[in-house]
């Protein structure tokens, strides 16, 4: 398959190709501002009092200048960082038998901005309304009593504010708390495949589910198949992805992307690194070092669909 | 030719109007012999489905969002609708086999109303889920080009397509007195009968999603609830059919009570242990969202449709039908008039009760501790006027069809038929000239074999 042809069916990417595998922006402090945790007339007295007098100011950036410079000499010399000037930007061929392609989301590190949401309704042309998100994160809390309490404002879109949304958790005490981004599972032995009555719901030679469009009848069993909780029936809103509204819609791990040798939207925008993705069978790639320490675990592998996104930290620890 | 205008003759005794004057002419005085009563009842069946031609209009794509339901809650009352008409039709239709299949004669004389239910019924449901598909059209070419044979709805299609196909056999061999063709129409619409419903309620046992629809009690449960469906709708029929002295009233009188009674009574104890199993083993399962499922339905938001169903749906109708008032005309009425929306209700608590407990978050939308749901005016539009259509249908039918039923035992010999055979047969042996050895071997055999087996039927015709 050429790289630079449109997929049928898929959307077109939005994102500029000659950025692709470039490392995620660091918009911490956005996703921060925008969860509503940091406010800068808050924080302006602490700035103050770390402020720095001007002639170490300057020493501190002659020195961070001077160790960049030596650091590229270095690299010219000895070249231990070729192997990022080898990753194409845009591969020239996509052989899907051979990937395996894995997603990791690392519980740990999400701190529920948000950013994958927006980018993942941007980038799939999916409805702002948010009762209909390909993904989303949610806010699971322990309160002191030992009760536990999931909540999703708005999917999560905007953040969160700092107390949970969920109405039994008001005026509990806190005892503990973790965000978990959702999307599709891929499942390898996937309900919905098996249940559609028109073979609309399929699986790649890579292991994703994808959804025709052109045959999808909107009937809904796939929804309720879902044990994840991972499908809706589009609705007729003002922009539908594969501009087909009232199909079965779901996560594609942003399927017009990676068979192009870019990342999923949700994984490029992610600021704090949670979202992984990559090709388990790629032994020098960090999923596939995930995958091999074990570290990383499948959401109720009790269902049997044996997942292909996999969990770390407390998502998985306290489950 | 007929001697007034607009008419053409299709026969010597039938005549059809073709221009718009004749036609509405011809209603008109078709109308005017209607007696008042007749008339408010058509009015009143006009009317909802006037409503449900609007409601329809609205519903048809992309009027997607009428409907009340949500990503956790993506099955209404579109949904309840259709599995209440479809799993209706297979009791009409399983009633209607006791007597041509399973030999049950008492049952024999009851076919006609119970066919022409079952397909009205079955045209209901498929009316609902049309509506309720989004693309409904590439259904039949995906279903027939794509076929899926790992998704139970794909079977679903396939027997219900088929047991349609079937009950039109048998309609025509009904009404054409094709007695050969009506056993084996007969016996194929029995075997859809049950493998449709059960395959129905597979569509929903196959969910592991669902722990509440999962398991193996879901498609035995969907043909017993069938059984208790299609006796509580004869109940009321037999009923109108006594009360305004419809064709046949005197032997339904004779026949209907106790064999609707009979029916109704081992489908209210078949359903009530099915569903007792149901809830008991949900309220002790392990399975996640079992229980919980279970405890909606008991204690939760679904638990004062639960228990009035359980009340008025099983255990009254089951007092009526076994004490003496089970007995009378009234007795069986108010059994089927509380059972018949009570089989309703249950389908609205079994779709719920399989979503209202969701595992897990649903495209962003947490439901937790149970999904709402509620319906929304169209969708209960649509779904009184599937039920309007099926009361027109069978008004119509009952009043322009022929409702005679065929007589009790064995069915009339064609003694004359037989008669010319044999003759036939013989002046085909006189001519030939040969002698007997010389002749085929299988000649004589033959004709023995006719003559015997005719005598043998002639006989029994002539005891008749």
């Amino acid at each position: 398959m050429n790289a630079n042809e449109p997929i049928p069916g898929l959307p077109e990417p939005y994102s500029n190709p000659e950025a692709t595998m470039a490392p995620a922006p660091d918009l911490s402090e956005l996703a921060a501002l925008r969860a509503g945790y940091v406010r800068l007339d808050e924080i302006a007295p602490a700035i103050q009092a770390a402020s720095v007098s001007r002639r170490r100011f300057l020493g501190f950036g002659l020195a961070l200048v001077g160790g960049l410079a030596g650091t590229a000499v270095l690299t010219r010399l000895f070249p231990v960082f070729s192997e990022l000037d080898e990753i194409p930007k845009v591969v020239p061929t996509y052989d899907p038998t051979a990937k395996k392609w894995t997603f990791v989301i690392d519980t740990a590190s999400c701190i529920g901005c948000g950013l994958c949401v927006d980018a993942c309704k941007t980038e799939n042309h999916v409805t702002r309304e948010p009762e209909f998100t390909r993904t989303w994160v949610e806010r699971h809390t322990t309160t002191a009593d030992g009760a536990r309490f999931v909540d999703s404002p708005d999917a999560g879109i905007d953040g969160f504010p700092a107390v949970a949304t969920a109405v039994a958790a008001s005026g509990k005490k806190v005892a503990s708390a973790y965000f978990e981004p959702r999307l599709c599972m891929q499942c390898e032995t996937s309900p919905c495949t098996q249940v559609c009555p028109v073979g609309a719901t399929y699986q790649t030679p890579d292991g994703v589910i994808l959804v025709d469009p052109r045959r999808c009848i909107g009937c809904g069993y796939c929804v309720e198949a879902c044990p994840y909780g991972a499908r809706y029936l589009a609705p007729a809103a003002d922009s539908a992805p594969s501009d087909t509204p009232g199909i079965a819609d779901k996560c594609t791990w942003c399927y017009q992307r990676i068979s192009q040798g870019r990342r999923p939207a949700c994984v490029e925008v992610c600021p704090v690194g949670a979202r992984k993705f990559g090709d388990a069978n790629d032994p020098n790639s960090e999923v596939a070092a995930i995958v091999r320490n074990g570290r990383a675990k499948p959401l109720h592998p009790e269902y049997g669909t044996k997942p292909r996104v996999l969990y770390m930290g407390p998502s998985v620890q306290e489950a | 030719m007929n001697m007034h205008a607009g008419w053409i003759d299709l026969s010597p005794r039938v005549s059809v109007p073709v221009s718009p004057k004749a036609i509405v002419g011809a209603v008109v005085g078709e109308v005017r012999r209607y007696s008042t009563r007749f008339r408010l009842w058509m009015g009143f069946l006009l009317a909802v489905l006037a409503f449900f031609a609007v409601c329809a209009v609205i519903a048809l794509p992309p009027g997607w969002e009428v409907t009340g339901t949500t990503p956790p809650f993506e099955w209404g009352l579109f949904i309840i609708g259709y599995v209440f008409f479809a799993i209706m039709t297979s009791g009409l239709c399983l009633s209607a086999s006791l007597g041509t299949v399973f030999g049950i004669e008492r049952f024999r004389p009851l076919e006609k109303r119970h066919l022409v239910l079952a397909i009205l019924s079955l045209c209901a449901a498929f009316l609902i889920i049309a509506l309720d598909l989004h693309y409904p059209v590439r259904m039949v070419f995906g279903a027939i080009l794509v076929p899926s044979p790992t998704s139970p709805m794909w079977w679903m299609g396939v027997f219900y397509g088929g047991y349609l196909v079937f009950l039109f056999i048998e309609l025509y061999a009904t009404w054409g007195h094709k007695r050969r063709l009506h056993q084996v129409a007969s016996l194929l619409t029995t075997g859809t009968a049950i493998a449709a419903p059960a395959t129905l309620g597979a569509v929903f046992g196959v969910l592991a999603a669902k722990p509440f629809w999962f398991g193996v009690f879901t498609p035995v449960l969907m043909i017993a609830s069938a059984l208790l469906a299609g006796s509580a709708l004869l109940g009321i029929i037999f009923w109108a059919v006594i009360r305004f002295r419809l064709t046949g009233w005197e032997r339904a009188r004779s026949l209907a009570v106790p064999a609707v009674r009979t029916l109704m009574g081992v489908a209210l104890v078949a359903v009530t242990a099915l569903l007792a199993r149901h809830v008991l083993s949900s309220l002790w399962s392990t399975t996640p969202g079992a229980r919980e499922a279970a405890e909606a339905l008991v204690t939760g938001p679904l638990a004062i449709l639960f228990w009035v169903r359980v009340v008025a749906g099983l255990a009254v109708p089951f007092l009526i039908v076994v004490s003496p008032l089970g007995r009378s005309l009234r007795g069986i009425l108010a059994a089927s008039a509380l059972v018949l929306p009570m089989v309703l209700l249950d389908r609205y608590i079994f779709v719920a009760g399989g979503q209202v407990a969701p595992l897990t978050t649903t495209a962003g939308n947490v439901a937790t501790p149970y999904a709402f749901y509620l319906p929304s005016i169209v969708e209960i539009g649509v779904v009184a006027g599937a039920a309007a259509f099926m009361a027109l249908g069978y008004t119509l039918a009952e009043r322009y069809m022929d409702m005679r039923e065929a007589p009790e035992g064995h069915p009339p010999i064609p003694v004359a038929k037989i008669r010319a055979r044999l003759a036939a047969r013989r002046a085909a042996l006189r001519a030939d000239a040969r002698p007997a050895d010389a002749r085929p071997a299988d000649a004589q055999p033959v004709a023995a074999m006719v003559i015997a087996g005719g005598a043998v039927e002639a006989g029994q015709g002539g005891a008749k």
